[in-house]
């Protein structure tokens, strides 16, 4: 690997009260790539990003040990933590539309951090409803309550609102579970465009989409990082007798 | 073992009842022997009487000795059921799974007789009830009916929760309607209280509440923000939340001394229309408080997720996605302590409130007739010094300075219905 790691887990430990959710985690995330997580239910994934943008502050009796650091920058001794979370995007599975309209929503962010000119903001809210394939759909609404779109449409404007604060890492946690199967490959398109840009992490319980858009694939299972590596070596080639068999469709 | 059909000898016979309470059903009048010669006959039977259009009452086969007046006793020994227009074999006879046509039901219920599972002594019966497709089974029948009681009751005690109010309401508007005239409402008391209006009491009243919640709303609403948004779950805050459950719960009368305690003789404010109305926020405070949590923790706690996770900060998430959403809960609330703070007696009678003093109730003097340290008249406490400490006073006035109160808190309840249905319609998710 010769790129530079964006993100890294040093002996990341996470337990919710008795509950251990993540173990020994060591890994590198290398920058403008697509981080693929794979694993089933339960596994620590949604933890694993939670960890990122330190939205595990939120968890009540989340208890963390060892070492996050985005570009080399421990996120647990970061003062301004705000800071960090305007430079990663996160998409959570459930679709959550602010109560405002669909363009205060991806406006949200870009208004907090101070932008205000109209021009600038009518721009940008259109550049990230295009690349959350959403554009088409709501131009002619933008007035309309985001939150009175439908399930799919919502998880695209979460999407977008990831997107408007051209975020650095972009986290993405089953982004696609309400979405078409047409427009879910579009996006996909899209992430490729955006590796240029950003850093993607990709929980998916889709394996073939970590196969066609991920760089490098992690495997989880049971709060353990079982096996990590180039995509291609982990589908053709798995170390692990487990991810072998969940690749292939074979697991449990 | 003995077999059943030597058992059927003892006497005892088997009449088929086409319908249960009348007679004409049952031409075999002497009887059959055999419970299996009584099932053949009501497959016959229902053969017939399907065709007839009659296939909807139950048959019922009453064991019985030939000599006795047969009628049917009691709840049946057992209910079967059979789906009359279905022609399939099959079926168990329950109300689930009724047996597939006649046929089907007179032989399983022969198979079962053989079998020694259908035991029938003097006196018992046994009933087959055709069941329509779309028929209410029994148990959907005892759902409907429990749904039926459940709802009348529930709507008894809520008629009998809105009486009451009518009640006092026509009774109290009646009593006072001679009195009812703009004039009452804008003049002062006269003649020993004997005449005149209650222009002082009300605006005393008015003064009253607009000040203590000009002091409680904004002290409440920003703790309720703080404790819900802001707090940790830890000592600090479970003790606050302790301080206002118990604060809420302190009788009014507690309330007052601590207002003459705190606020007239410590803070040196005297007794006046200001330590009156610290006192009767210091009341409020607590359930203002704990509305705006509810109000606050109304709003799901996704939508601040969805902004911290984009950097917002939790002032800029507060201000706004949670406020603009929850802010027809916080003004509920307060309103509704307006109305509380308006009929409390205790709290000003030793912080604030006389007897009597006359207020200027005409000219521009009229619409600033106290000042902050003077003494005022209340509405809650006129009426009960009418009502009690005053000799002469006519009826009309006291019943008119009662409707006047209960107006005052009727029209601010309706004003804080009218702000919440209002919100509430433009709700957005």
């Amino acid at each position: 690997m010769v790129t530079e790691s964006h993100v890294r887990f040093d002996d990341v430990q996470v337990s919710y009260g008795s509950k251990v959710a993540l173990q020994d985690i060591s890994v590198e995330i290398p920058r403008n790539r697509i981080f693929g997580i794979i694993g089933p239910a339960n596994s620590g994934k949604t933890t694993f990003l939670k960890c990122i943008n330190r939205t595990i502050d939120f968890v009540p009796a989340a208890k963390v040990r060892g070492e996050v650091s985005v570009d080399g920058k421990n996120v647990f001794r970061i003062r301004n933590v705000y800071n960090l979370r305007r430079r990663i995007g996160m998409v959570f599975p459930l679709p959550v539309g602010l109560p405002l309209s669909v363009y205060d929503n991806v406006a949200y962010a870009p208004r907090r951090a101070g932008l205000r000119d109209r021009t600038q903001l009518d721009e940008l809210v259109e550049k990230c409803l295009r690349q959350a394939v959403l554009w088409d759909e709501v131009k002619d609404r933008l007035d309309q309550l985001g939150t009175k779109l439908s399930g799919g449409q919502q998880q695209r404007l979460t999407l977008a609102r990831a997107l408007s604060h051209r975020p650095e890492i972009l986290c993405l946690d089953e982004f696609s579970i309400a979405i078409d199967p047409v427009t879910t490959m579009k996006i996909e398109d899209v992430l490729l465009e955006l590796k240029n840009e950003m850093t993607i992490v990709l929980v998916t319980n889709l394996v073939q989409q970590a196969h066609r858009l991920a760089d490098h694939t992690a495997f989880f299972n049971a709060s353990r990082l079982v096996e990590v590596g180039e995509t291609e070596q982990i589908f053709s080639d798995p170390k692990d007798k487990l991810t072998g068999a969940y690749v292939t469709g074979g697991f449990g | 073992m003995k077999s059943k059909a030597e058992f059927d000898d003892g006497g005892l016979r088997y009449f088929v009842l086409a319908r249960r309470g009348t007679s004409n059903g049952s031409h075999a009048t002497e009887g059959l022997r055999t419970l299996e010669e009584a099932l053949i006959e009501v497959g016959q039977r229902a053969g017939a009487t399907s065709e007839n259009g009659e296939a909807n009452s139950p048959i019922e086969i009453m064991c019985d000795r030939a000599d006795t007046d047969i009628r049917l006793r009691g709840r049946p020994r057992y209910d079967f059921f059979v789906d009359a227009g279905a022609s399939d074999a099959g079926g168990e006879g329950t109300e689930l799974q009724p047996y597939q046509g006649f046929h089907s039901a007179v032989e399983g219920l022969v198979r079962r007789h053989r079998e020694g599972r259908l035991p029938l002594d003097r006196g018992q019966h046994l009933r087959l009830s055709p069941r329509g497709v779309f028929a209410p089974s029994q148990l959907e029948r005892r759902k409907k009916i429990r749904e039926t009681i459940a709802k009348y009751v529930f709507m008894s005690m809520a008629i009998a929760l809105v009486l009451p109010v009518i009640a006092i309401l026509g009774y109290l508007v009646i009593k006072a309607w001679p009195v009812l005239t703009p004039a009452f409402l804008l003049e002062n008391p006269q003649n020993r209280m004997t005449a005149g209006g209650i222009w002082a009491p009300l605006v005393g009243t008015f003064f009253l509440v607009a000040i203590s919640l000009a002091a409680a709303a904004p002290v409440g609403v920003l703790a309720g923000v703080y404790l819900n948004e802001y707090a940790r779950d830890n000592w600090l805050t479970r003790l606050i939340n302790l301080a206002v459950v118990n604060l809420a719960g302190v009788p009014s009368i507690v309330h007052a001394l601590f207002g003459v305690g705190a606020f007239v003789l410590f803070a040196g404010m005297g007794r006046s229309l200001l330590a009156a109305s610290c006192t009767l926020g210091v009341m409020t405070l607590p359930v203002i408080i704990t509305s705006t949590r509810e109000a606050l923790a109304s709003v799901p706690m996704s939508f601040r997720e969805a902004c911290w996770n984009m950097g917002a900060t939790r002032w800029q998430t507060i201000r706004t996605i949670v406020l603009p959403n929850s802010v027809s809960g916080i003004l509920t609330g307060v309103i509704l302590q307006v109305s509380r703070a308006a009929g409390e007696t205790a709290p000003i009678l030793f912080t604030g409130a006389v007897f009597y003093v006359p207020v200027a109730d005409h000219g521009w003097e009229a619409f600033l007739p106290y000042g902050l340290g003077d003494r005022c008249m209340a509405l809650s406490m006129h009426l009960f010094t009418l009502a009690t400490q005053v000799r002469g006073v006519s009826e009309e006035i006291q019943y008119g300075t009662a409707v006047v109160l209960i107006g005052l808190v009727l029209a601010v309840n309706s004003v804080s219905i009218g702000i919440r249905s209002y919100l509430r319609s433009r709700k957005k998710w």
